[in-house]
């Protein structure tokens, strides 16, 4: 395909404003996948992403397209995951683009992530083309949703493109217009080649398969290509393409988003960002925004019975040959025995490893409370990461500890700026800014720290504003906080995995909630089980879970033999979902009891 | 050894209740159900008796559904067609179970001619507003006439079964549904907490927050109770739910409880022959149609592992007050309950959930409330 016919794409958008289902309808509009085909949303492979409903890893696919001046387009559509945690990935997308689709609910109108994507995407100069989604719903506004556009972004409202995804209303439309506006990718086929991965996955056969587009250059099967940030080399045994099934190709030139294999052991060797160039020509110049993943949330990953504590070790291996964002390294706990600590992106990313981990490897696991990374400066000037209350360093060695923060985007309708300015204000918030994007909605900014956002600050915010508010956020930096930590002590000995770091200034009150919390959450057990919260060695909160005076008391005749044996053995396998400590058996949702503490 | 038969028809079902019965239908149908359904228990029992060959049978115990719903004459007929066919020894112990509105003195007598010599009467509560509650179709005053219908015709052998834990039972109704019981002077009680089984009526009721239940602590002092006063009144509690006369106990359910082998007939039954165990369909044309091919219908069978029976050797055993017997596990299967099971009887000890005395292990005072923990810990 010759380069000026070739057109690079991606769909950003708000969580749940219809991208997914606009890539399948364009899919099956240029005939990728028949109709018959089609399972909704072909670009989320991941039963997981289908099941929540948001794309985790981003895919491309190559479209053939005939547009109405009779010529024919190669079209890459680059999928783009959708949520905070994976904003890294979300830009190493759209750096491979020329064009953005920016989708926005008809209903719900311009969110924060519409904001924050928009923002990114002008940042890689990519050409806009607004779509306005979900016309068919009742209670769509376009109109409403045209003047926010005009107002905020500064976008001409007759730019907009008026669609259904969901009965295939403008799809045509939205291919003509990147046909016509989205610029022909530049690159010099004669010069050294670059190639930026901006995806990759771990595959049994193949090993780590890079997602990349071309630059500068080509890349031809038999070539031996260089990562530039590493400088491993490796040969390329496959090259392909995406339709959405691999089809081989012998050569990937300027503008061509494709996929190289070459016998990589694990995406590790494949960093998202990182650029390929081949080894006898090499780039004097990597292309820019390379950064390798850093995990902001941190929390311990302990098998429930010790025995499968090297299954886990597995399982961990085997996730992160597809995950290069997940570390982890082996920790041990007073309560948990042996177990790993284990990095995520975030929230999101952590839940979603846990998940795979139980579901796909069939582990039973106990999952401690999210923590960030703190930077504790000791007297002797030095400074320490800590990712694990445990690891506090003795009081009396700390100078001072750093905390990091975030800058938070809220958007939120203007009967709610009250309610979020108390949930930031609540959670240490700073106010930055507030400005009206329309005269019904504003946009709040806030400096944050992360660890609020992490202790339920979305849900909390949701609720508090019937679900309205969306929420972007950014790492800004470390500063300086008064935190402290609080223990958890059951039946009078301390629990390691329970402690946590807190602000002084709600030591007292969070003591008490996880007090509260546990007894919730711990069940009645043969013998009286005091929960007491700690502050070194000042008890702030005590809570008791009173002993269990029977279970059940029933008949057991004959016929029940079997039913009583099939009864017993369930109970039997939800006591081997608590952890015993001591005498004391605690269900998972304990250790995370604290994020869901006010 | 012994017979278990079903008979799976009601005049109205308990909301409690998810056992296998159905409502009875007007007078003419559910007469034609209720000949094609013995003629359906004779077939199957006769099916049984090749397998079971000469072992003696020592009980026969007619539960439900209400077994007093269907005509006396037909009840009588049938156990003497067992006695007649099967092993059984001289005088079995012969038990229906009755609801104290069905049973009349007329009935009785017939029953007690064939040979019934021992009534289990569903008696729940004393108090019209508890037994209206839980869909019970008895008032209180019936329970007292029936005893007495029963003792006239000869049978003086009486369980009362009595449940605690019902909608809106307080302290004082339970007090007063034990102390009317033992007034009767029963042989035999039963005490049960209510369970809440899915399904049922009742447990919708509940979930929908309609209807409220005592709490756990609440049904845990009325045992308590019932143990106290039951004592007090000379009864000997041998099961974690009964109570008896000395000498009385429910040969039939002690079968149960000693994990012995059972003949069991009727739709939804089920029965255990030589680690066979079976579960008829609870499907009630089915099971008559199946019958008339002379084939049984089951939901399900299984054949029990040696080591499983002998974890419900001690799961069913450790119900028993007096607890397992070492010596009788041991002849039974010629291995040391301490062997097979030291990990948890150590647990248990250190709990203070069991004891042993007399070459029993048994359960403790706590124990006996917490009695699923105690089963529980021998399933391996």
């Amino acid at each position: 395909m010759v380069q000026e016919n070739i057109r690079n794409f991606c769909i950003i958008a708000h969580i749940d404003h219809g991208k997914s289902t606009l890539a399948d309808r364009i899919l099956e509009h240029t005939g990728a996948v028949s109709q018959r085909d089609m399972s909704e949303q072909v670009l989320d492979s991941m039963d997981l992403e289908r099941e929540r409903g948001i794309t985790i890893k981003l895919k491309a696919v190559r479209l053939n397209y005939r547009a109405k001046d009779g010529q024919e387009y190669v079209l890459n559509l680059i999928d783009t995951p959708g949520h905070v945690d994976f904003s890294y990935e979300v830009s190493r997308s759209l750096a491979a683009c020329e064009g953005a689709l920016l989708v926005i609910d008809a209903s719900q109108g311009i969110e924060a992530q519409t904001l924050a994507n928009l923002y990114l995407a002008l940042d890689h100069d990519l050409e806009i083309i607004p779509v306005i989604n979900k016309i068919d719903l009742p209670n769509a506004d376009p109109e409403r949703v045209i003047r926010e556009l005009e107002d905020n972004i500064g976008i001409p409202g007759e730019e907009a493109l008026l669609v259904s995804a969901r009965t295939g209303v403008g799809i045509e439309d939205i291919l003509e217009t990147i046909v016509r506006r989205v610029p022909a990718p530049k690159g010099d086929p004669g010069a050294a080649t670059r190639a930026m991965i901006f995806d990759s996955h771990y595959d049994q056969y193949r090993g780590a398969v890079a997602y990349a587009r071309v630059v500068d250059g080509s890349i031809k099967v038999g070539d031996i290509i260089q990562m530039m940030s590493t400088g491993r080399k490796f040969e390329v045994t496959d090259l392909g393409v995406l339709r959405p099934s691999l089809v081989r190709v012998e050569s990937l030139g300027p503008g061509d988003v494709g996929c190289i294999i070459a016998s990589m052991k694990d995406v590790r060797d494949t960093r998202v960002g990182d650029t390929i160039t081949v080894a006898s020509r090499p780039a004097t110049e990597p292309l820019a925004g390379y950064r390798p993943a850093k995990p902001m949330v941190y929390c311990g990953l302990y098998p429930v019975v010790n025995e499968e504590y090297t299954d886990l070790r597995d399982a961990l291996d085997k996730l992160q040959l597809n995950d290069a964002a997940l570390t982890y390294e082996a920790e041990s706990s007073v309560a948990l025995g042996f177990g790993y600590r284990c990095g995520f992106l975030g929230l999101l990313h952590l839940e979603i490893v846990q998940e795979r981990l139980e579901r796909e490897f069939d582990l039973n696991l106990i999952t401690t409370a999210p923590s960030v990374v703190y930077q504790v400066v000791l007297t002797d000037g030095s400074m320490r990461e800590v990712d694990n209350p445990s690891a506090l360093p003795p009081i009396t060695t700390i100078d001072h500890i750093k905390e990091p923060f975030v800058k938070a985007s809220i958007l939120v309708p203007d009967e709610f700026v009250g309610a979020v300015m108390d949930v930031c204000q609540d959670r240490r918030g700073i106010f930055v800014n507030m400005e009206y994007i329309t005269p019904e909605r504003a946009r709040l900014e806030y400096e944050l720290p992360l660890a609020e956002i992490l202790m339920d600050f979305f849900d909390r915010l949701k609720s508090r504003t019937k679900g309205y508010a969306s929420l972007d956020y950014e790492f800004i930096g470390y500063r300086e906080s008064k935190v402290v930590k609080l223990d958890i002590l059951l039946n009078g000995n301390p629990v390691d995995a329970l402690s946590c770091i807190v602000h002084q200034d709600k030591a007292a009150a969070r003591g008490r909630g996880l007090a509260e919390k546990l007894k919730e959450v711990i069940p009645r057990q043969q013998f009286e089980v005091p929960i007491q919260a700690a502050i070194g060695n000042k008890i702030i909160a005590r809570e008791t879970v009173r002993a269990l005076r029977k279970d059940v008391l029933a008949k057991c005749y004959g016929g029940d033999i079997s039913r009583k044996r099939k009864l017993l053995e369930k109970q039997k396998e939800g006591k081997k979902r608590m952890k015993s400590l001591g005498s004391v058996d605690v269900p998972q949702e304990a250790f995370m009891a604290i994020l869901k503490v006010d | 050894m012994g017979v278990y038969v079903h008979i799976p028809f009601c005049e109205q079902k308990c909301y409690y209740c998810d056992f296998h019965s159905v409502v009875a239908g007007d007078e003419e149908s559910f007469s034609s159900v209720v000949s094609d359904y013995f003629l359906s228990l004779r077939r199957e029992a006769l099916y049984y008796k090749k397998l079971w060959e000469d072992r003696a049978l020592r009980t026969i115990f007619i539960g439900g559904g209400t077994p007093s719903i269907v005509p006396a004459e037909q009840l009588a007929s049938f156990i003497l067609f067992l006695r007649n066919e099967l092993p059984f020894v001289a005088e079995p112990e012969i038990t229906i179970e009755a609801n104290p509105h069905s049973l009349h003195y007329e009935g009785a007598a017939v029953l007690s001619k064939a040979g019934a010599n021992r009534v289990s009467l569903g008696v729940q509560a004393f108090q019209n507003r508890l037994l209206k509650a839980i869909g019970r179709v008895h008032t209180s005053d019936q329970i007292g006439q029936s005893v007495g219908a029963l003792k006239r015709a000869g049978i003086t052998n009486i369980n009362l079964d009595l449940m605690f834990g019902l909608p809106g039972q307080g302290i004082s109704d339970w007090t007063e549904t034990l102390r009317e019981a033992v007034a009767l002077r029963p042989t035999h009680l039963s005490c049960y907490g209510l369970i809440l089984e899915d399904e049922t009526p009742l447990a919708r009721w509940v979930s929908a927050g309609i209807v409220h239940l005592p709490s756990d602590d609440e049904q845990a002092e009325m045992y308590d109770l019932a143990c106290e006063m039951l004592k007090e009144e000379a009864y000997e509690h041998y099961e974690i739910s009964n109570f008896c006369e000395p000498g009385m106990e429910c040969q039939h359910n002690l079968l149960y409880w000693h994990n012995e082998p059972f003949i069991a007939l009727g739709s939804g039954a089920t029965g255990y022959i030589d680690g066979f165990r079976y579960k008829n369909m609870p499907d009630i044309q089915g099971y008559i149609e199946s019958w008339t091919r002379h084939t049984p219908y089951y939901e399900y069978t299984d054949q029990v592992s040696l080591d499983q029976e002998m974890d419900e050797t001690m799961m069913v055993g450790m119900r028993l007050l007096r607890g397992v017997e070492e010596e009788a596990f041991f002849r039974r299967y010629q291995v040391s309950f301490r062997d097979i099971y030291r990990e948890p009887i150590e647990d248990l000890l250190a709990k203070g959930l069991v004891q042993e005395s007399n070459g029993c292990l048994r359960v403790t005072r706590q124990g006996l409330f917490l009695e699923n923990m105690v089963s529980g810990a021998f399933l391996r």
